[in-house]
């Protein structure tokens, strides 16, 4: 998968991109505008993550081009602005997904994996990690051919875990992921406790083994 | 003017009575020269003119009032006799015109005085009516509802018409600086965004290091608090600055009942660590017209605040009934003012779990839905209520 970021401010990019570079992805960076445009209009991504503020040009303005060259790469807008008519200025621009500053790396990485997920609809949308079975499509979880009987929030943190597999998710990345659009303010960490708790014993309940396990108290990780 | 009045009543007295003795005087003297002509063919008495009374003897002179005549008695020689003779007018006549001037004068009093009042109560309400427009203009002014004072430039009156260009003159001097600091709020908000991203993203990146140990994963848990706590603040700081500009005109039909049994649940979970105990009496089907993600922000808030501010074995009772909704919680004295625990960064004690704001927001979404919060403490037990009507 080819990721293209561009994002003025070398030490946030530099960040993003080494994330993803550990899920194997290809990734580039630019910092400025023509940087940017020059490797639009000369590559094709999977995936591009787009600042709006940019030294010599909009990142809409980017987008815009990009669209009218017919292009179909995905589009994540990453900005500080966080209003709702910048969200939508944006959507309507063309981009796939808007995310707010600051934001969480596997909240990034969750939202470029549903788009590369949704542009390619690989049709088989079922995630295997050994008997268990995480099927996106029916929301359905079983495991060694039992369901798992889960409740909305609690299949989409097991999702979010299992995206993020073998990676360290914070107890605020998974507030902020399971809030997701429905406020402004993400609880706090009661709140991702109470359903950690729910989906661990759900899954112990079928026998599945301890796969949630906490790091030193910094988040969560699910390894397989 | 009742001096003037009484003044004018004293002199028309006088008057009068030097008048009468003047008159009375006269007619003694005209009888007097009458009688002394030829004594004999004069009659001693003729009622309501003249008496005379010859042999009496010297006696001072009397003048008085009796009934409606008045009278003057003198003593009068002739021949080597004394006569007292007293002459008598009409006293009817004086006293008449007494009181009429007496009733004319009161009631051209009464009608200058009443005349006073009026025209200058109506002038004056002419003549300041532009200082009350003003007055009300200002009175009515909010600057938090952004919209401009329009004052009378042109009141034909000119010391009004300054008092009015000042009045504006300032008022937009404050409005701007007012606008800007809430420019300034949102700018630094939004300028902060980026390096919280760049520390979120390293703390992030760090925490799956190979090298990470119990020791730095301590370190990096500390950071990574800080840092979600300057992050909230800054959302918080943001929001609040969105509230007051208006920017939540979406509102919808909230049932409260839900809602805050499904946040009180996730707290009285996760508290129960903390040996809180949760009593929850929520009744069914209580619903606001607000907007969802401040409502929830409201009561997530007030929840947060009555299990942060505890006491270890403490505990926490929510009651919801169409009336509103009550939280009262264990928890340590607070010092100061209870009003100004909404205040932005008030705390009631140091704790790095809380932003500052939290009762700050839940104030300012509480005047905008017109909801009443009231504070209570008293021996330990801390209470919050919010009707929502």
């Amino acid at each position: 998968m080819k990721l293209l970021v561009v994002e003025d401010e070398p030490s946030l990019l530099n960040s993003i991109t080494r994330y993803f570079r550990q899920e194997q992805f290809v990734c580039e960076g630019a910092t400025t505008y023509m940087d940017a445009l020059r490797r639009i209009e000369d590559y094709e991504y999977d995936c591009i993550i787009l600042d709006i503020n940019l030294p010599g040009g909009s990142g809409l303005q980017l987008l815009k081009l990009l669209r009218e060259d017919k292009k179909r790469d995905g589009v994540i807008i990453i900005s500080a602005r966080d209003s709702l008519d910048d969200k939508i200025s944006g959507l309507d621009y063309g981009a796939d997904d808007y995310l707010t500053k600051p934001f969480h790396l596997p909240e990034l990485s969750a939202r470029v994996k549903a788009l590369i997920r949704r542009k390619y609809s690989e049709g088989n949308m079922a995630i295997e990690i050994g008997v268990l079975k995480v099927d996106m499509a029916a929301r359905a979880v079983s495991y060694a051919g039992e369901a798992v009987p889960l409740r909305k929030m609690e299949f989409d943190l097991l999702f979010f875990l299992i995206t993020n597999k073998n990676r360290v998710v914070s107890r605020q990345a998974i507030a902020e992921h399971l809030y997701d659009g429905e406020s402004d303010q993400a609880p706090g960490p009661e709140f991702v406790y109470s359903h950690i708790k729910n989906l661990k014993r759900a899954l112990k309940e079928k026998g599945c083994p301890e796969i949630i396990q906490s790091v030193y108290g910094l988040g969560y990780k699910l390894e397989a | 003017m009742l001096a003037g009045s009484v003044f004018f009543y004293l002199i028309l007295m006088g008057h009068i009575r030097h008048m009468k003795h003047q008159q009375l005087q006269l007619k003694q003297n005209n009888f007097w020269k009458a009688f002394a002509l030829d004594p004999a063919r004069v009659p001693r008495q003729l009622e309501g003119e003249y008496l005379i009374n010859p042999g009496a003897g010297v006696a001072a002179d009397v003048e008085a009032d009796s009934g409606n005549l008045a009278f003057l008695t003198q003593t009068h020689l002739l021949n080597g006799r004394a006569y007292r003779v007293t002459t008598f007018i009409s006293a009817k006549e004086y006293r008449h015109l007494l009181i009429k001037a007496g009733i004319a004068e009161a009631t051209i009093f009464a009608v200058l005085l009443i005349a006073i009042v009026v025209v200058n109560r109506s002038a004056s309400r002419k003549l300041w009516k532009p200082f009350y427009m003003t007055m009300g203009a200002v009175r009515g002014y909010d600057i938090r509802q952004g919209r401009c004072l329009v004052l009378d430039a042109n009141t034909e009156i000119e010391e009004f018409d300054r008092l009015n260009k000042t009045l504006l003159a300032l008022i937009e001097h404050v409005d701007q600086a007012y606008r800007n600091q809430k420019q300034f709020t949102e700018n630094a908000s939004h300028e902060l965004q980026t390096p919280l991203a760049i520390i979120r993203s390293k703390v992030e990146l760090l925490s799956e290091g190979p090298g990470l140990n119990e020791d730095s994963a301590q370190l990096l848990q500390e950071i990574a608090e800080a840092n979600e706590r300057l992050s909230q603040m800054n959302k918080n700081l943001l929001l609040l600055t969105r509230i007051e500009n208006g920017q939540y005109p979406e509102v919808e039909c909230i049932e409260v009942s839900g809602l805050l049994e499904r946040l009180a649940g996730f707290f009285q979970e996760y508290y129960v660590n903390d040996g809180i105990k949760t009593t929850v009496a929520i009744e069914g089907g209580v619903e606001v017209t607000a907007n969802p993600a401040l409502t929830e922000i409201l009561i997530n808030n007030l929840l947060r605040n009555a299990y942060i501010h505890n006491i270890p074995g403490g505990w926490v009772d929510v009651q919801l009934s169409d009336k509103g909704l009550v939280i009262k919680n264990s928890g340590p004295a607070i010092e100061g003012e209870a009003e100004k625990l909404f205040d932005r960064f008030r705390k009631g004690r140091v704790d790095n779990r809380t932003t500052g704001l939290g009762l700050a927001l839940v104030r300012q979404i509480a005047q905008l839905y017109h909801y009443d919060i009231h504070y209570i403490h008293q021996a330990g037990v801390h209470q919050l209520s919010v009707s929502f009507r």
